[in-house]
């Protein structure tokens, strides 16, 4: 049986990569792309979505959403992704526009035609999922599933000491959501770190497969391979989104998972955005989140080569 | 040409007595309610805007139902003890016939404003989340309204639910925020004016020769009771109906201009803080914010004066 899906994403380089890998996948129909601001402005998220879309020979509609988070300043990942958020390639102009519609309406009509149907992986900042919470709080019941990137569990963050980006960018946003009541497994950005980075053989290995779809996955990561190299010393690629994205699809490459009271931090800037994991149960607090805590690694990487070759 | 107006309501006494005055000034095009919690839950404020229309004799006027519950603060009360359990005073109206628009508050609104620029304005009189929500949907807002005029806030004044805040704002402080500082034209009319307005039950009295006014007086039986046991008031004090007597005569009020941002955490949650002096030694969180218009001032014998003119004609 078809599993229905739909992605809303902040389309960059990672990002375009597990669209690409759910567009690839046999059993799952994506219905839908909602764009959201993060990585980059939300317009060029939507032409990188939209181009996307077009290297796979699909045509799943793409709706644009929320320009800016809910209650911050709106802020962008150049310095990673590079300004066109595909690794500086200026890929072509998508062929076709946006869908006529706004991405949170969207949202809320495609889930309410379907409840419980419909699995929805967020790869960006949560804006557009909280506001249709708020417009339209049975959403929580209508998704059958959500895979969140975003956070980090009981660890490091990527944008500050405490925070990692997507929930860093709308942590208010990311609030509403992780409360909402909605299924939820939250994929930290931890898990694409050490072995479960792509190295510099595994890109030569996906290189080797010579199709358009194994050069892009690599090539629109040019900025974010380079940073990496610059941050971290480390020459390989992470990829969090596809690592989320290969949970979703097949959901055994996550090994380790719990249920967990998780909280995030919206009041002082030190900790802005920090996913607060209640690993021991010390506030007695509903469990709301279910946290990936490890991966099969190979497995994961299988998934990704799967869809690139 | 009358204003089109969009009243965002939670009625409310104060707001049914906001949305008759609006109906029966020429001035003004009453182009839709849209609905929020408040004084009532929000179901009951749909209700309530219908059978306003309804009583009005505009059944025409489409209502459409809003958010529920602030975009991130619990909601523990409304003001069912200023207003009453149905928030008209219980005095037993009828349930309505029609039904609000299948589109949401924050819908509506948009597509009200973005189908006509420049002609419309948004008088929200209760908590400001389906305005934040309306303007995440559609950041053009900002440039497409006529105006913002609202109800709310206290910036010269003591609050009305702590020293610090007025009932709308400490609602949804977050929302607040994202509406004050949004960079569209828009006028606080809040406590600093709506409390120097004493409609006394003498005047409320006065009104009862005509329908409407009759209404007016019935429904504030239960509201000035609220005033007398909290505030030893003779009477209740102007506080929505003062927004819709701006929008007819600003000269009414005299303002001061300045940014306003709204307190997000701790003991002053929900505080309208205007910065009166925009000379600082360094950059702060008002630095760079869009001034605003703060009512601070008002003509009160000219506010009760207009409102029973217009009250007595309908």
């Amino acid at each position: 049986m078809t599993r229905r899906m739909i992605i809303d994403t902040d389309t960059a380089s990672d990002d375009a990569v597990a669209i690409l890998m759910a567009l690839q996948w046999p059993d799952v129909q994506v219905e839908a792309i909602t764009v959201v601001s993060g990585n980059v402005p939300m317009e060029q998220g939507s032409l990188n979505a939209r181009y996307t879309v077009e290297l796979c020979g699909q045509d799943v509609p793409v709706y644009e959403g929320a320009a800016r988070p809910l209650l911050r300043d709106v802020r962008y990942a150049h310095f990673f992704h590079g300004l066109d958020g595909m690794g500086g390639m200026n890929y072509p102009a998508p062929q076709r526009p946006a869908a006529e519609g706004n991405a949170v309406t969207e949202l809320i009509r495609r889930f309410g035609d379907a409840p419980g149907e419909i699995t929805l992986v967020t790869l960006g900042p949560l804006t557009n999922i909280a506001l249709a919470l708020n417009l339209e709080p049975r959403l929580a019941d209508w998704v059958k599933e959500c895979y969140v990137m975003g956070g980090a569990a009981c660890t490091v963050g990527n944008i500050t000491p405490a925070a990692e980006y997507n929930i860093w960018c709308d942590p208010e946003a990311a609030r509403i959501v992780f409360h909402s009541g909605m299924k939820i497994l939250m994929v930290g950005w931890e898990l694409c770190r050490g072995e479960a980075n792509l190295s510099e053989a595994d890109m030569a290995t996906v290189y080797g497969f010579n199709t358009e779809r194994a050069r892009f996955a690599i090539d629109c990561n040019k900025s974010a391979i380079e940073a990496n190299r610059q941050w971290l010393g480390d020459p390989a690629l992470a990829l969090p989104d596809p690592v989320t994205m290969a949970i979703a699809l097949d959901p055994a490459v996550c090994t380790r998972r719990s249920t967990h009271y998780v909280d995030v931090a919206c009041d002082a800037e030190l900790t802005r955005g920090m996913t607060v994991v209640d690993q021991l149960g010390v506030t007695n607090k509903e469990p709301n989140i279910e946290v990936c805590w490890e991966i099969d690694v190979p497995r994961w990487k299988e998934t990704l080569y799967q869809t690139l070759r | 040409m009358p204003q089109k107006i969009i009243i965002d309501t939670d009625p409310g006494i104060d707001d049914a007595m906001a949305i008759l005055l609006a109906l029966a000034s020429p001035e003004l095009d009453v182009i839709g309610l849209t609905t929020i919690y408040g004084n009532v839950y929000t179901p009951q404020a749909t209700q309530n805007a219908l059978r306003l229309v309804e009583f009005a004799g505009r059944p025409d006027i489409p209502v459409a139902h809003g958010a529920e519950l602030p975009l991130l603060l619990p909601l523990d009360s409304v003001a069912d003890f200023v207003h009453g359990d149905d928030g008209l005073g219980n005095i037993a109206m009828p349930p309505p016939q029609g039904l609000p628009v299948s589109q949401s508050a924050a819908e509506f609104m948009v597509e009200q404003v973005m189908s006509q620029p420049g002609e419309v304005t948004l008088v929200p009189v209760g908590p400001l989340t389906n305005i934040a929500l309306a303007l995440n949907l559609e950041p053009r807002l900002a440039e497409n309204v006529a105006g913002v005029v609202l109800m709310g806030g206290a910036a010269t004044v003591i609050g009305n639910v702590t020293p610090a805040a007025e009932a709308n704002i400490i609602h949804d402080p977050h929302a607040a925020d994202v509406v004050f500082t949004a960079g569209w034209p828009l006028t606080m009319v809040g406590l600093d004016v709506t409390m120097q307005t004493t409609m006394t039950n003498d005047y409320l009295a006065s009104l009862q020769s005509s329908r409407v006014g009759q209404f007016i007086f019935d429904i504030t039986r239960f509201y000035t009771a609220f005033h007398r046991r909290e505030y030893d008031l003779d009477g209740a004090h102007t506080h929505d109906p003062s927004a819709i007597a701006w929008l007819i005569n600003p000269g009414l009020f005299t303002v001061e201009t300045g940014p306003v941002r709204v307190i997000t955490a701790g003991i002053a949650l929900g505080q309208t803080l205007l910065d009166r002096r925009r000379h600082w030694l360094g950059p702060n969180g008002w630095t760079d914010r869009p001034a605003v218009n703060v009512c601070t001032g008002v003509d009160s014998v000219g506010l009760l004066a207009l409102f029973k003119e217009r009250i007595l004609k309908g």
